[in-house]
């Protein structure tokens, strides 16, 4: 993770495959279209790109309002200095999800048109503005940073001024688009599976995000802890994981009760691939975090408040799937599975969200109180650090935890297999085992014979008779007169002329060619009877 | 002219003939996409489909919603309910971030996965047609009158009337008169419309309700919010002056009584952070 050339690391080699990956991709997508690259369909046209780079691209990137609105606006001081490092994963997170919706779009050069083009009716044009204006405060909020760098006092000034209103401009934008993309699926009452659908869904997806901003800001810190050497503020972290505990249990109340207000809650623990992937969420982001942290002496551990944030960052994550994935499969009819072109644009899309994190990192002050550090911190390799904290304590604890994931996300695998295969199986119902299609037909008249005369040098007239030209079993009239026998189309009708010779390809010889048909060439007295 | 068009569709009266289906394509200018029209799907070549369920012929087609969900999802106002029925595409407008296809109820808008700048595809209600004063293509050539065009309000009514006149043989409702929201294609059946594959399990009421009741709250939600962060901050931020101010007075006063008495090393202790 530190980016020098002389010493190519394992961390770097891994970077340049993504990037190749993702750049053959993205190269992919932009000349062969949405089709080609990606495995949605009419069925699913909503994947891997929404529902992980956007939804939790998002998400992931909510440390940036929690955290601000806790130092500017309820004034403590203690959390400053993990701010900066918060608001740059914010702006990257925001960026990065705005590059993501560039890969989604089907037009993204047209991505500008919320701008102008309003309608206040839709949750995604409350979403594209809030997007846009809250990236825009996340910039400002982060130029500090460049600002100090590059020595410029006045816009530092400035924008130290208009600190407060910007912060609270934020917030609300936050607030306003974290729930909003819940929202987005309030639409789909019919769609979306009860087990994730609710009336709720904005407040969810709003105190999940704050749940996750303090989360993503425990397990960030500790990322450049390793990889910058950084200073790790344990109780700061502590405390922020205490909010976590706060804000999931707040979530899971909130969640249990509606579910059992809306009598689903006992579907959660049926043996479907919905009811898995909801208790794998539920243990693994919400009850299994509150457990650990809960714990003053895992919470204050290095190791257990590292893996608890991790567990809700995964937890959440697979929340957001689960909305926006396994939650729609079922009605969709369909089984989604990203293709390789999606997951590697995803993959390269996280990769250079950790890339200009540590460019950062390394030419601005994000952690401006490093050059402070005593030195005898930085002695000890951090991985053996980490080693070396006393978690004996939280080992059985983590293991039976990881038991029950473990457990769990088998259990979702293995009925995740049998649902596919059930949604692979042709579709039967309904259609097979219904009465003949001769019930419909029944009121059918069928137009009468109709007799041509007979011509000049003709052996007889043609009786044409309608009932031996039909197949029963799949009528389709339009075989002859939308085209030869012009009765059914929607310009140019008119019945044939009997004053003309029917034998060519554009009447009778049409099918009666030897081929479809016997041909008109052939034995007259098949139709002229004399 | 006058009020809204719309098409009645009776199910007891379609032969399967595929006349509809052929009429669409060619009043649309679409590609064959299928050997037999029964076998084909809704897609961005297919605009409308007749399908063998249930013992009956069905047909599938926009269904012209008259408070429509695409209408109300699309962020740019690419689609737009017109006044005389139809709900129509405006293709320079859309972005393509396809959450009408993932929200409209009856999964009618289909995309043009197969090209680098896709379009959304759907019927039309032969908009141009109507404008003409013609009726659409497919109820144009329809043998039967299956499937009917006039004024939605004259349709329900001959709707009503020919369950009246034959009550054991229809089904008692009129799909499309309510279902979310009411639709400009109203279907008859003689058998329950689930076994022909219509979705029954449809809210009454629009979609876009669902929506709007939480998006119209956020002006409020914005001035309320930002008067409350605004409070919050100037209380707190007054408090840590006067914390500040006190401190210097009590440096001033003299250094040898206030040693003991400093509130804690970090200086300002703020309300919990859990109040968010």
């Amino acid at each position: 993770m530190r980016w020098s050339f002389r010493r190519p690391s394992f961390w770097q080699l891994v970077f340049i495959v993504i990037l190749g990956a993702g750049l053959y991709s993205t190269v992919i997508r932009f000349t062969r279209g949405l089709g080609a690259s990606t495995a949605l369909s009419d069925a699913f046209p909503w994947g891997l790109w929404i529902g992980f780079d956007v939804l939790c691209g998002v998400a992931l990137a909510a440390g940036g309002f929690t955290l601000s609105a806790v130092v500017y606006i309820f004034n403590i001081e203690r959390f400053r200095p993990i701010i900066r490092p918060t608001i740059l994963t914010a702006f990257l997170g925001y960026v990065l999800v705005i590059v993501a919706l560039l890969f989604d779009l089907g037009r993204p050069y047209r991505i500008w048109h919320p701008l102008v083009m309003w309608n206040p009716h839709s949750v995604m044009f409350e979403v594209a503005w809030c997007v846009m204006l809250y990236t825009t405060v996340l910039a400002l909020e982060f130029s500090p940073m460049v600002f100090e760098r590059l020595r410029l006092e006045r816009p530092l000034r400035i924008l130290h001024a208009l600190t407060v209103p910007l912060v609270i401009l934020g917030v609300i934008l936050s607030t306003l688009h974290q729930s909003s993309l819940g929202s987005l699926y309030l639409i789909v009452p019919e769609k979306l599976h009860p087990l994730w659908y609710s009336p709720l869904l904005p407040v969810f997806f709003f105190i999940s995000a704050i749940a996750l901003g303090c989360a993503m800001t425990i397990f960030e810190s500790f990322l450049s802890y390793r990889a910058f050497r950084k200073r790790l503020e344990i109780d700061l972290l502590a405390d922020l994981g205490k909010v976590t505990v706060v804000a999931l249990a707040v979530y899971l109340v909130l969640r249990v009760q509606d579910l059992a207000r809306r009598d689903v809650l006992a579907r959660a623990l049926e043996p479907t691939y919905e009811g898995r992937m909801f208790l794998a969420e539920t243990l693994m982001g919400v009850i299994g975090p509150i457990l650990l942290l809960s714990i003053r002496r895992i919470r204050m551990d290095h190791f257990g408040l590292f893996v608890s944030a991790v567990l809700v960052v995964l937890g959440f994550i697979m929340n957001r799937l689960n909305v926006s994935i396994t939650g729609m499969e079922a009605s969709s009819g369909v089984s989604y599975f990203p293709s390789w072109t999606e997951l590697s644009v995803t993959l390269m899309i996280v990769a250079l969200g950790f890339a200009f994190f540590g460019l950062a990192v390394k030419y601005l002050p994000v952690f401006p109180e490093m050059e402070r550090l005593p030195a005898p911190t930085l002695v000890e390799p951090p991985a053996v650090a980490v080693l070396r904290r006393p978690w004996i304590g939280t080992t059985p604890l983590v293991l039976i935890l990881g038991g029950i994931f473990f457990v769990s996300a088998m259990g979702s695998a293995y009925s995740g297999l049998q649902y596919r295969e059930r949604m692979f199986a042709p579709a039967t119902s309904g259609e097979e085992s219904e009465p003949e299609i001769a019930e419909g037909l029944e009121r059918f008249e069928v137009p009468p014979d109709i007799t041509f005369p007979q011509g000049e040098a003709s052996p007889g007239p043609v009786t044409f008779r309608h009932a031996s030209h039909l197949n029963w079993e799949r009528p389709n009239c339009t075989v002859c007169h939308h085209e030869p026998f012009r009765i059914l189309k929607a310009s140019g009708r008119g019945a044939p002329s009997p004053a003309r010779d029917l034998h060519d390809e554009r009447h009778c010889g049409r099918c009666h060619d030897g081929r479809t048909s016997f041909s008109v060439k052939e034995d007259c007295t098949a139709c002229h009877r004399p | 002219m006058g009020g809204k068009k719309g098409l009645l569709f009776d199910v007891t009266l379609c032969i399967g003939c595929g006349a509809c289906y052929e009429a669409c394509k060619e009043r649309n200018r679409l590609p064959r996409t299928v050997a037999h029209f029964l076998d084909d799907q809704l897609s961005d070549r297919t605009y409308t489909v007749v399908k063998k369920r249930g013992g009956r012929f069905i047909r599938q087609l926009c269904m012209h919603c008259e408070v429509p969900t695409c209408v109300s999802v699309c962020p740019v106002g690419a689609l737009e309910k017109t006044a005389t029925g139809p709900v129509i595409y405006h293709e320079a407008r859309c972005i393509g971030c396809r959450y009408c296809m993932l929200a409209c109820p009856f999964d009618i808008p289909k995309y043009e996965w197969g090209k680098v700048l896709p379009r959304v595809r759907k019927c039309d209600l032969c908009a141009d047609r109507l404008a003409a004063g013609r009726p659409t293509a497919c109820a144009e050539v329809c043998p039967t009158g299956a499937t009917k065009f006039g004024d939605r309000q004259a349709l329900i009514e001959e709707a009503r009337a020919r369950i009246r006149a034959r009550p054991q043989k229809y089904v008692p409702r009129i799909y499309g008169l309510e279902e979310v929201g009411g639709t400009s294609v109203l279907l008859l059946s003689d058998v329950p419309f689930e076994r022909l594959g219509y979705r029954t399990d449809l809210l009454s009421e629009p979609l876009p309700l669902l929506t709007w009741q939480v998006l119209q709250k956020i002006p409020d939600f914005v001035v309320v919010g930002s008067v409350l962060l605004g409070g919050i901050w100037w209380i707190t931020n007054r408090r840590r002056e006067v914390q500040i101010r006190e401190r210097e007075e009590r440096k001033r006063r003299g250094a040898s009584e206030e040693v003991s008495r400093d509130p804690s090393a970090s200086g300002f202790v703020g309300p919990s952070q859990e109040e968010e």
